[in-house]
């Protein structure tokens, strides 16, 4: 992987039967690596071997991304520890793969306080309380692997609790482990944050990983993100961390994602 | 000045930043200042060209009617953190103001060069925007603005208040002020002492005339047709500025196809005029009160600036000027404001001696453009790193340079990056 910012695309949009094959046409395109999706039902620590495999014929994973129905700030308890008991897996995965962290949302698409019925069935001091636990196991288990837990804010619609980066800094500094970082992506900062320039900055020393799509969940290059800003925010905050495309693509992947390392590439 | 630097920089950049437009300073300067956002806008555009542009944008939407760019663009909610602020001036009832509530007064020209230079940082990025255009129009008549209204028999630009020339208490101000008996009645507002030593700014009687002259500007509508207009001066900055700016629209006028003639046209009638300002045994160019006829013989970073000019007569003098005892070029901290050996010197106060980022950015650009390249690299790189070592001052001691001012000032951060990113990292020239 290159020194400065790896250039990674998630899994699911690269063709090929096995995740050397992925990463061979990941490389023509330009990447560095491959952000894995991590499903639930023990089915992320089922592909170890298919994962070992991977690592050991070189391709870079440095990070997970969680793709389950639950998630750690399910209201439902049963669901939650579920929710952490895969976290844990898939930080231990990534752990033993040389890898940094695995990412996920407080909750998605489980409740919006922008639509019906508008009020969860938990306070705020609930959801912190639950947050609080959840992360702070994870970040312990994650401490002990030399990896990160990374959080990730989700805009309105998608999570109620933690929409922008302030909401993941304030539960970091309430759990006090250096091994909870922010996963920030820029989709949904475009519609959170006043300013996700400055948003970026205030919490730069939180940064544990970015994920990047444009203002219309495409990729990077099809929507109205300010690209150049993004780049010289994230060289401004010191992140030397990988940049992951986790987006829906404008076209055929083979069209639309080989511009995609050049156009984040001019910024870095 | 390092790659961190260039993150510093960006930080306060970021920092200051207020959603269309980038204030001078938190705290102290809380609205958009007109040539503020010019020199900003040439760091942003190292950053952001699309925030560059923007930046320029949104002073070129505060245009007066009469084609005038406005010295202040104000944040309504923040009214009352800057005196004299938008309750004074009341531009709404001002005919040919804008929609938003501005300053009736202006500020240097620098606004053209800066359009170019955000262009020429992502030429694509500026066509799909169709920036250039746009601001081609807003730049037109923002110099046909200073052609007709401004322009005296001299064929110079004249400034009605010393905050037009963005060098608010300079020495070439002390006559034409002193022979003013108005003063401001009222109790004189000066938010700005919360922020900075009183000893380091204008004084209050300094402060109570610059609120008459305001108010008289004002109250005769902003219409430049005020003969009994007591401040009456023509800047040598202001139209080495406006020249300087005149061969930029020319490029302008290229790249889009029309006709540069007319712009270059200006551009030489004004650098003809300017030799009306030159004072050989001063080894530079000064101020004339318009109203007293008279020179003002101070040596002041200003009377050095027309070194910007392309085909100047007196680019060698300037140059030995520079390098003389009256600004130590390469022995002073950058470019001190006013004649070191002067008894008006004031190490500390404003424009009276202290050393401007803005200016030495000016004076670099100059020596650069001019074919001094190594003295042009010594400023940039003493620029960029005094820049850096103390948190981006509004200015600094022309001694020990010792910052002075409010700190994390946008246009020492914008200008300290561009110097940086043109002598180290993007290949442009300097």
């Amino acid at each position: 992987m290159n020194a400065v910012n790896a250039i990674c695309v998630q899994e699911q949009v690269l063709e090929g039967d096995s995740l050397e094959q992925k990463w061979e046409l990941a490389q023509s395109w330009g990447f560095d690596g491959i952000e894995l999706r991590g499903r639930g039902d023990g089915s992320f620590a089922a592909r170890l071997p298919e994962l070992r495999r991977a690592a050991a014929n070189g391709v870079p994973m440095p990070t997970v991304c969680v793709e389950m129905s639950h998630f750690i700030g399910a209201f439902d308890a049963e669901l939650r520890r579920d929710a952490i008991a895969q976290m844990a897996d898939q930080l231990r995965i990534i752990a033993e793969l040389g890898g940094r962290g695995a990412m996920t949302p407080a909750s998605w698409g489980m409740f919006s306080r922008r639509l019906p019925p508008f009020e969860p069935p938990r306070t705020p001091q609930e959801d912190t309380a639950v947050l609080v636990d959840a992360l702070g196991t994870l970040g312990e288990l994650a401490a002990s692997l030399g990896v990160a837990i990374l959080l990730e804010p989700l805009n309105r619609y998608e999570d109620h609790m933690v929409n922008r980066l302030s909401d993941a800094v304030e539960l970091i500094r309430l759990i006090g482990l250096d091994s909870v970082r922010i996963g920030a992506d820029t989709y949904h900062m475009n519609i959170e944050e006043a300013d996700p320039a400055a948003a970026l900055i205030e919490a730069g020393p939180y940064i544990g990983h970015v994920q990047a799509s444009d203002s219309n969940r495409l990729e990077p290059g099809a929507g109205h993100l300010d690209w150049a800003l993004f780049g010289a925010t994230l060289q401004a905050i010191g992140y030397d961390g990988p940049i992951a495309i986790e987006s829906r693509l404008s076209g055929a992947a083979a069209e639309v994602l080989p511009s995609v390392p050049p156009l984040l590439r001019r910024y870095l | 000045m390092s790659d961190l630097a260039i993150a510093a920089a960006t930080r306060v950049l970021a920092r200051n930043w207020r959603g269309s437009y980038t204030v001078p300073a938190a705290g102290l300067y809380p609205h958009q200042w007109s040539w503020d956002s010019a020199f900003i806008a040439i760091g942003l555009r190292h950053i952001s060209p699309r925030r560059a542009q923007q930046e320029l944008d949104t002073i070129f939407s505060a245009q007066w009617g009469d084609g005038r760019l406005p010295q202040i663009v104000f944040n309504p909610r923040l009214d009352v953190q800057y005196s004299p602020g938008a309750a004074f001036w009341r531009s709404d009832l001002i005919p040919n103001s804008p929609p938003v509530p501005t300053s009736g007064l202006i500020q240097p020209p620098n606004h053209a060069l800066a359009a170019l230079l955000v262009h020429q940082a992502d030429p694509e990025a500026s066509d799909r925007r169709r920036f250039l255009p746009r601001a081609y129009d807003r730049l037109r008549a923002w110099h046909g603005y200073l052609a007709r209204r401004r322009t005296a028999a001299s064929g110079l630009v004249h400034v009605v208040h010393p905050w037009e020339s963005g060098m608010d208490n300079s020495p070439y101000w002390d006559a034409p002020l002193a022979a003013i008996g108005d003063t401001f009645g009222e109790d004189i507002p000066r938010p700005d002492l919360d922020h900075a030593d009183a000893s380091h700014r204008p004084s209050n009687a300094e402060y109570g005339k610059y609120l008459s002259l305001a108010a008289r500007y004002r109250d005769h509508d902003c219409d430049d047709r005020d003969d009994g207009h007591p401040f009456v001066l023509e800047d040598p900055a202001v139209n080495a500025l406006y020249a300087r700016s005149e061969w930029a629209l020319g490029q302008i006028a290229e790249l889009l196809g029309h006709d540069p003639a007319p712009h270059v046209e200006r551009a030489r009638a004004i650098t003809a005029s300017l030799g009306s300002l030159w004072v050989p045994e001063l080894g530079c160019y000064v101020a004339r009160d318009v109203v007293s006829g008279q020179l003002q013989r101070f040596r002041t970073v200003s009377g050095v600036a027309p070194l910007l000019i392309p085909d100047l007569p007196h680019t060698a003098e300037l140059l030995a000027t520079l390098e003389g005892e009256h600004f130590a070029l390469g022995r002073a901290a950058l470019v001190p404001s006013h004649d070191l050996t002067a008894p008006t010197f004031d190490s500390a106060r404003y424009w009276r001696g202290p050393s401007w980022f803005n200016t030495a950015w000016l004076i670099a650009e100059a020596l650069h453009e001019r074919g001094f390249a190594e003295e042009a690299r010594g400023l940039a790189s003493r620029m960029a790193d005094l820049g850096l070592e103390h948190d981006f001052p509004e200015y600094v001691d022309p001694h020990s340079g010792e910052p002075r001012g409010t700190l994390r000032f946008s246009w020492t951060a914008a200008l300290s990056l561009d110097l940086y990113e043109r002598l180290h990292t993007r290949g442009e020239t300097l």
